[in-house]
Formats: C-alpha cells, structure tokens, sequence
C-alpha cells in the first residue's frame, strides 16, 4: 500500500468535510471570493462531486471595489465549472455609496463585507457556508474549528467552539443556526500554491508578477485599477514590478514587489518568506485583533 | 578577436606565439593556432626579440585600480544631495560634468566626469537605454507599439530639428545607507544620462519641471517608461497645454 503525500492527505480531508456538509446540512452554498484559496476549495468540491457539479451553489458577497480582472475571472469560471453563481451587494451600501476612501476600511468591510454576507444568508436561508479561510493566515483563524458555529445573528463565540477530535465533525445545530465550515483551514499557503501547481488550477492572473500602476500609501502599494482611485495632489502612479499574495478590495490591497511571474517562481518566493499573506490587508491592521473582533460580528 | 581574451589568457597566448614561432611555424599557422590576429603576433615576436620573454606579456590595461580620484564619504552625501534637488539651468538633470562642478565648487576636490560616471555606475545608478530597435523588429504589441506610435514621431520631431530623449522612473538602494530612492532618469544623444534622485516617489511637479526644460529649446519627444501619466491630471493639463513635447509612456511590460 503507497502512503498518501502531504497534499494527497490535506485533499482527502478537505474532500472528507465537503461531502459530510452535503450529507448532514439542507442549503449548503460556497463562499467565492474569486482568490486562489476560493479556485483550491472550488477545485476540491468538482473533485468530491465528480461527474456531477458540486450540490450548491457560488456566492459572491461584492463590494464593487474588487479588482477588474477578479470580476472578469469570476465570471468566466462561473460558465466554466456550470454552478450557479449569486452576487449579492449590500443594497443599503449601494444607497449611501459606502466605499473605502470616505467612509474608510473599517465601515466598508462591516457594510459591505460583513453585512453583505449575513444578509445573503439569510435571504437564501444558507445554514451551510464553505469558507476558504486557512489558519496560518491569521491568529484568530488558526484557532476557529473547521466547523464553525454560528448564533443566528451570525455571531461566533471563540470560547464555546465543539471538539473535533480524529476529525469526527459533530454537526448538530439548533434552530436558526447556521456553520460556516473551512475545509481547507489545515492548509498552508504554500500548500494551496504546490496544490495549483500540480493540479493546473486557473488562478487570478494578479498573483503574478507583472509591470502595474502602484502608489504608495502608508507603505502599501496601492495598485490605481480604475479611474475611482483618488490621487493624492500631484500623486503620479509608478509602474512596479508587482504581484498579490491575497486578493481583496483593490483600495485595500497591498501588492509586493516580486519578479515571480510563474508558478515555480512563486512558490520558490513562499518557500523564503517569512511574513503573512495577510500583511498586505488593509483591514487586517484596523486594530488589535480585528480579525477576531470582527468574525465574532459575523466576518468570514 | 584579441580584444575578448582577458589580460591573463592574451599574455600566455602571446607566449604560445612566440614559442611556435620560434619552432618555425608561419605567422598564418601561429593565428590559426592560438587565435591571435597577425599583428598581434608580430608584436609579441617584436617585443621578444627586443627584450626576451619578459617583454612579451603586456602590460596592464589603463590605469591601476584606486589612482583615480577617490570621493569621501562627505562627497558621497553631497553627491546624493545634488541629486535630490534640482539641477542648474537649462539642464533637466544632472549629468556627470554637471555633478562634477557641483563637487568641485564645494569641496576642495575636483573630480572628472569620468569619476562621477564611475560612482553612478557604483551606485547602480546607470539604466540602461531602452532597446527599442531590438523591439521594433518583432511582432508583437510592443513592436506594433514602438512601429506605429513611436517612430512617426521620433521622425517628426528629428525632421523639425527637435530633441529625441528616453527616460524612466524606478526605485533604486542607496548602498551605503541601504535607503530606497526613486531615480528619475534621461538618455540623451548617443545615451548620455541625465539623473535626479528622490526620496519619496516623484510627484507631477518634479516631472514637469523635467519636461518644462526639455521642451524649453523647442520641440522634443520623450519615451518615458516606470510612470503612470495618465492618473495625473497636472501632467495631462500641461501636455494639453505644451503640444510641443511629446510624451510616450512605455505601455506595461511591454519592453
């Protein structure tokens, strides 16, 4: 009997947690953020399925303030895999035209993000949600269980989470409550980049290094997208050298100066960092434990 | 031929020469045996015929390495210092006689532009010219881009005896205080550099007080590559404002 490789085990478990979801849940969706974890995990779900679509649908909580080539990626991968795709955008944003630059990070991503994403559920009745987060992320991450309950105002509590032990999932839940489950949480970053590699999955060509129009903005870089950046007075782009480790709002998204514009390369450039992909998140530096603070009011 | 062996390999292959001339070879079977041309031969045989097997390796090439001038660290800092501001007029950068008498002015020591030249080159500070004859030739977007967009141009401004210029922006490390700067830079005539140095990222100012002075002589055509113009609505007034000076961003990736 061959052993399974370090990646073969990571998919058979996340494959496990998928197809137990389906089993044990009435409306199971997927999270789609249209970032290479959300590609892995989409990938994985064709996987468990196969030959039939995944059982659920892609939801897609936008804020309008994603990069152009995300919108156009998701897009085609939607037609591609033959899911249903819903987007959902927080009208009440739409209304008072919430965006990063007035209103700052920390309201765009409660609105936008956070309200967004609890109103989709609950106008669908979702009481399943498949999250593409991963705990070497951020610390609050590493510590959410791989299912994740919710109070049915979307609340997390991190001191009152359910045991997983030999990966047996109790998925039990009381009326109104929901899961949001992370069948990828056990992977690394460099993980999901050997997994892309060698499965040939279709990613976001903004991980890629390539010559793009940046500022600079409190030690960010800020890549100019569109014509809605507002340019500081006298502010001129410079054309950097540059790719994304994570792929977010575009005004909240820092790139990093990298010459990887292949596979191998990136994953020759994970294999030496030191640092998280979520150091270019804006949102991630709103203050001390954000993140949690902000799963707890319901946040992926 | 001769000119790509290292001081080292031309000195034994001098010798070789000599040797097989000595056992009576021809001047034709000693090039073709040591890949010497037959001048080279004939001075090597000369040199050993006048002063014996010592005379035949040559001597060292230029001058020996630290008799230049040397630059202090407080010459570096006024270097450095130059560069950030702006340079006398009408240049729209510094250049290396430029920085030079600035040096000169300043201290009591007079460096040659050939030792400006060579502490740019130090600080990494030398870009290299855009390749854009290389570009033109091929099919691809740059290609179309650099035939259809640049060279109508660059022909209009040569037939109306203006100026052809290349530049950029990139981010440089000072090396001895490993601070990041942004270098703005020229190529002239025949590549000349034409540099500024800057500690935050060059605002629309600092490039139009470029371009003011490159346009300031007449018509002039700019193929500028590392910038974003079309963000900036003072450089995109001024252009409106000043169709004497051409300006060309180089298209992402695409040299």
């Amino acid at each position: 009997m061959t052993s399974l490789t370090h990646l073969q085990r990571l998919e058979a478990e996340s494959i496990q947690i998928m197809r137990e979801v389906v089993a044990e849940t009435e409306n199971p969706v997927m999270l789609y953020s249209v970032g290479k974890d959300s590609a892995v995990m989409l990938h994985l779900a064709r996987k468990a399925f196969a030959p039939s679509p995944p059982p659920f649908p892609l939801l897609h909580v936008d804020t309008r303030w994603k990069f152009r080539a995300m919108y156009e990626f998701r897009d085609r991968m939607a037609e591609d895999v033959g899911m249903d795709l819903l987007v959902h955008i927080n009208p009440e944003g739409i209304d008072k035209d919430i965006n990063p630059f007035t209103h700052g990070s920390a309201i765009h991503t409660d609105v936008m993000k956070t309200e967004g994403l609890k109103q989709a559920l609950d106008k669908y009745g979702f009481d399943a949600a498949f999250g593409g987060a991963r705990r070497d992320e951020e610390k609050s991450r590493a510590k959410e269980r791989i299912f994740s309950f919710r109070t049915t105002q979307h609340r997390w509590d991190p001191k009152n989470q359910r045991p997983e032990l030999w990966k047996l999932y109790n998925t039990r839940k009381h009326k109104g409550e929901s899961i949001r489950v992370f069948p990828i949480s056990n992977w690394t970053e460099l993980d999901i980049w050997q997994y892309i590699y060698l499965q040939n999955i279709p990613i976001v060509p903004l991980y890629y290094a390539a010559e793009r129009p940046v500022v600079e903005r409190d030690g960010a870089l800020i890549m100019v997208d569109d014509e809605r950046m507002p340019m500081e007075p006298g502010e001129v782009p410079m054309l950097r050298k540059v790719r994304f480790r994570t792929l977010g709002c575009y005004p909240l998204t820092g790139a990093i100066e990298s010459e990887a514009d292949t596979l191998p390369a990136i994953i020759q450039e994970m294999l030496l960092t030191k640092t998280s992909e979520r150091q270019g998140r804006v949102i991630d530096h709103d203050s001390a434990a954000s993140m949690e603070k902000k799963k707890q009011e319901g946040y992926f | 031929m001769t000119k790509d062996f290292s001081p080292d390999v031309l000195n034994e292959r001098r010798l070789e020469a000599v040797r097989l001339r000595l056992d009576g070879h021809t001047v034709a079977e000693v090039a073709k045996r040591t890949g010497l041309s037959a001048p080279t031969i004939s001075a090597a045989w000369k040199a050993f015929r006048e002063g014996g097997w010592e005379a035949v390796p040559i001597r060292q090439r230029g001058r020996p390495k630290g008799e230049g001038t040397q630059l202090g660290t407080g010459e570096h800092q006024l270097l450095w210092q130059c560069l950030a501001d702006q340079p006398p007029a009408p240049l729209a950068a510094w250049n290396t006689r430029a920085l030079a008498k600035a040096v000169a002015q300043a201290t009591d020591k007079a460096p040659s532009p050939r030792t400006i030249d060579h502490w740019l080159d130090d600080q990494g500070l030398k870009p290299t010219p855009l390749a854009l004859e290389g570009v033109e030739r091929k099919r691809s977007t740059a290609g179309r881009w650099v035939r259809q967009q640049v060279m109508p141009i660059v022909e209009q401004i040569n037939k109306g005896g203006g100026s052809n210029w290349q530049g950029g922006v990139r981010v440089v490390t000072q090396t001895d205080t490993t601070s990041r700067r942004y270098q703005l830079y020229l190529h002239g005539k025949r590549g000349a550099l034409f540099t500024r140095c800057l500690a935050s990222p060059p605002n629309a100012d600092d490039y139009l007080a470029m371009f003011e002075r490159l346009a300031a002589d007449g018509p002039a055509a700019l193929i500028f590559h590392g910038a974003f113009f079309q963000a900036s609505p003072e450089i995109r007034r001024w252009l409106e404002q000043n169709p004497q000076m051409q300006l060309m961003a180089v298209p992402a990736d695409a040299l």
